[in-house]
């Protein structure tokens, strides 16, 4: 786990990206690699989507660290015009064309899997082949409250792999079936290989569209999506321990307590925020 | 704009571009898919077909027969399409069935996918979810009026707007004598289910007008299918009002997909087109994105001045 101060985002990105990945010795060398981005809906200001900044530049690190090919991809979850979202987030202007470098995950074609953790009633999801292909699955998530999961970080994140071309606008079948319990079986199946938060503007209370912009000034770093999630809560001034899905993805997907963390970068205390919640998550606030 | 030839830019945008990718789109099995090479899904083989058919250019009545052949194979055995090979019946049903309900040799069909429409219920609006709304404390989450109800995008869901406009056309689309009785208390409960969900200023998103107290954005492409289903239907003001929120919304639209929708939605209207940035070919050209089948057959809807928005029923009852 690393976590690092970055103030905006316009200095020093890619540096303090490249740095984090060579600490991980992250294994891309020849593979492929698909940055899961956490582009929601139309977002002008960039607060409620990965910044365009974080995956331009993740896309350049995992490049120079000699991936063979860098996907950045999503399946929108509110709206299916993922072009309209893109150019809201002006993610063209930061990578360049985007034909060749972005999978609109909701129009894969898909595969059957089954879901072995039945932690909610849904017995198999058809999910795409690009995510399912890759050698190397990143989380690119934002850092932000939620009104229904209490935070949505690298594994609430993995919610947009669910094709819409399947399951609709939203994926509304996960809902039903339980959110806490769709991310626990989602993960548990396409379990992100290295996780990385933007917290450098994240969004608190009513989020993770309608909240208000945050900036706590991070980016979250490791190969344990819970633990980067755990410490993203703790950031947040937060407790992870009672956020429901991350609680029991301690037990099943990775680590949640403090002591099985080994954390690097900057101490928790010194970027510590004070995120708002929600009345009904108030339980979460340290 | 006209060419020299006397060929309008877009009727050679048509010809030149929407019809040969949608006829070299589509798979040996007769479907499409939503790009190049993919595997035949039910929406994107319903939306090519539409286009194609519509479209002023001539086309091979082979490529439509074997879609429709596809469309045929593809049914469930309950009446209705899945979304994807080997899934469970779905929003698609909706499209597929208005694609069907020309022909009058598809009425059995027809008419499973209809009665399959009509026998599912979402579930948010169930009496014993209502009470127990109801019970419930605190500020409500949303301001749905629970006593209307549409449609979800799978069954057994909740009801949303986008599926929701897609299965009232569907019915409309029917001849009346394949529709069962239900079908006329559906449609008003469905018609008003999308007055309901509209944004306080107008328009519509995915289905949720207010959240936690807060008004939700509207959207182009839900905006478009729900006026589009809600055409024949009384309430000027309200659907003015949408109208208008497309209107004043049209030259900030920045995507293929959107401008598409929004222009077949206010020219089926009879609204004069407000000037864009950008026409839609020219916009076509500059994409983000890699061309999807939905978006090309959409923009070729746009493109197509005679276009039915749906087939017209042409069945002698």
């Amino acid at each position: 786990m690393i976590v690092r101060r970055a103030t905006d985002y316009q200095k020093d990105l890619e540096q303090i990206i490249l740095e984090s990945l060579k600490e991980f010795q992250v294994p891309v060398r020849g593979r492929t690699v698909l940055l899961k981005a956490n582009l929601v809906g139309l977002d002008p200001l960039n607060v409620m989507n990965t910044h365009p900044a974080v995956i331009a530049a993740a896309r350049e690190c995992f490049l120079q660290l000699g991936a063979a090919q860098v996907f950045i991809g999503d399946g929108p979850a509110m709206d299916r015009d993922t072009e309209a979202i893109l150019e809201s987030v002006k993610l063209r202007q930061f990578i360049g064309p985007l034909q060749h470098n972005f999978r609109d995950l909701n129009l894969d074609d898909v595969v059957r899997v089954p879901l072995p953790t039945r932690a909610s009633r849904l017995k198999e999801l058809y999910l795409p082949k690009t995510v399912l292909g890759v050698d190397f699955l990143v989380s690119v998530a934002k850092l932000k409250t939620h009104h229904w999961a209490g935070v949505t970080l690298s594994l609430k994140n993995m919610f947009g792999i669910v094709p819409g071309g399947c399951y609709g606008w939203p994926k509304n079948v996960l809902h039903w079936a339980g959110i806490d319990n769709s991310i626990l079986d989602i993960n548990a199946v396409a379990r992100p290989d290295f996780a990385i938060i933007d917290g450098i503007v994240g969004m608190e209370g009513n989020g993770p569209i309608q909240g208000t912009p945050k900036p706590a000034g991070v980016l979250i770093f490791g190969d344990d999506p819970v633990a980067v999630d755990a410490t993203g809560c703790r950031v947040m001034g937060l407790r992870p321990e009672r956020v429901n899905y991350l609680a029991r993805a301690g037990t099943l997907l990775g680590n949640l307590e403090t002591k099985k963390i080994h954390q690097v970068g900057e101490k928790l205390e010194s970027v510590r925020s004070s995120f708002s919640v929600l009345p009904a998550f108030s339980k979460l606030v340290e | 704009m006209v060419e020299p030839q006397g060929i309008s830019a877009e009727y050679s945008f048509v010809r030149d571009l929407c019809v040969p990718f949608l006829l070299g789109a589509q798979n040996r099995d007769g479907g499409w898919g939503f790009e190049t090479n993919s595997d035949s899904r039910v929406e994107p083989s319903c939306w090519a077909m539409r286009a194609l058919w519509n479209c002023p250019i001539p086309v091979s009545s082979e490529a439509l027969k074997s879609g429709v052949d596809y469309l045929l194979q593809a049914q469930l055995k309950d009446g209705s399409w899945p979304a994807n090979a080997g899934g469970a019946g779905s929003w698609v049903t909706s499209l597929a069935c208005s694609i069907l309900a020309s022909e009058k040799e598809y009425q059995r069909e027809v008419q499973a996918a209809v009665e399959w429409l009509c026998d599912d219920y979402p579930r948010d609006s169930t009496l014993w979810r209502r009470m127990l709304q109801k019970l419930r404390s605190g500020e409500p989450v949303d301001n749905h009026d629970g006593s209307f109800r549409g449609w979800g995008w799978t069954p057994h869901t909740s009801s949303w707007v986008e599926p929701t406009a897609f299965a009232i056309q569907a019915l409309r689309d029917c001849p009346s004598a394949w529709r069962p009785a239900e079908s006329a208390a559906r449609l008003d409960l469905a018609t008003g289910l999308l007055y309901d969900r509209m944004c306080p200023g107008g328009g519509w998103n995915c289905g949720n007008p207010m959240v936690y107290g807060v008004a939700g954005e509207p959207l182009v492409l839900p905006t478009g299918w729900a006026l589009l289903a809600l055409h024949d239907c009384p309430d000027g003001e309200r659907k003015t009002k949408s109208l208008n929120w497309l209107l004043n919304h049209f030259a900030k639209i920045s995507s293929v997909a959107s401008l598409a929708v929004a222009r077949i939605t206010l020219e089926s209207y009879g609204r004069e087109l407000p000037r864009s940035h950008r026409t839609l070919h020219e916009m076509f050209d500059a994409r983000a994105l890699s061309i999807t089948t939905e978006v090309v057959a959409w923009t070729c809807l746009a493109l197509s001045p005679k276009r039915h928005w749906f087939p017209k029923t042409e069945i002698a009852n």
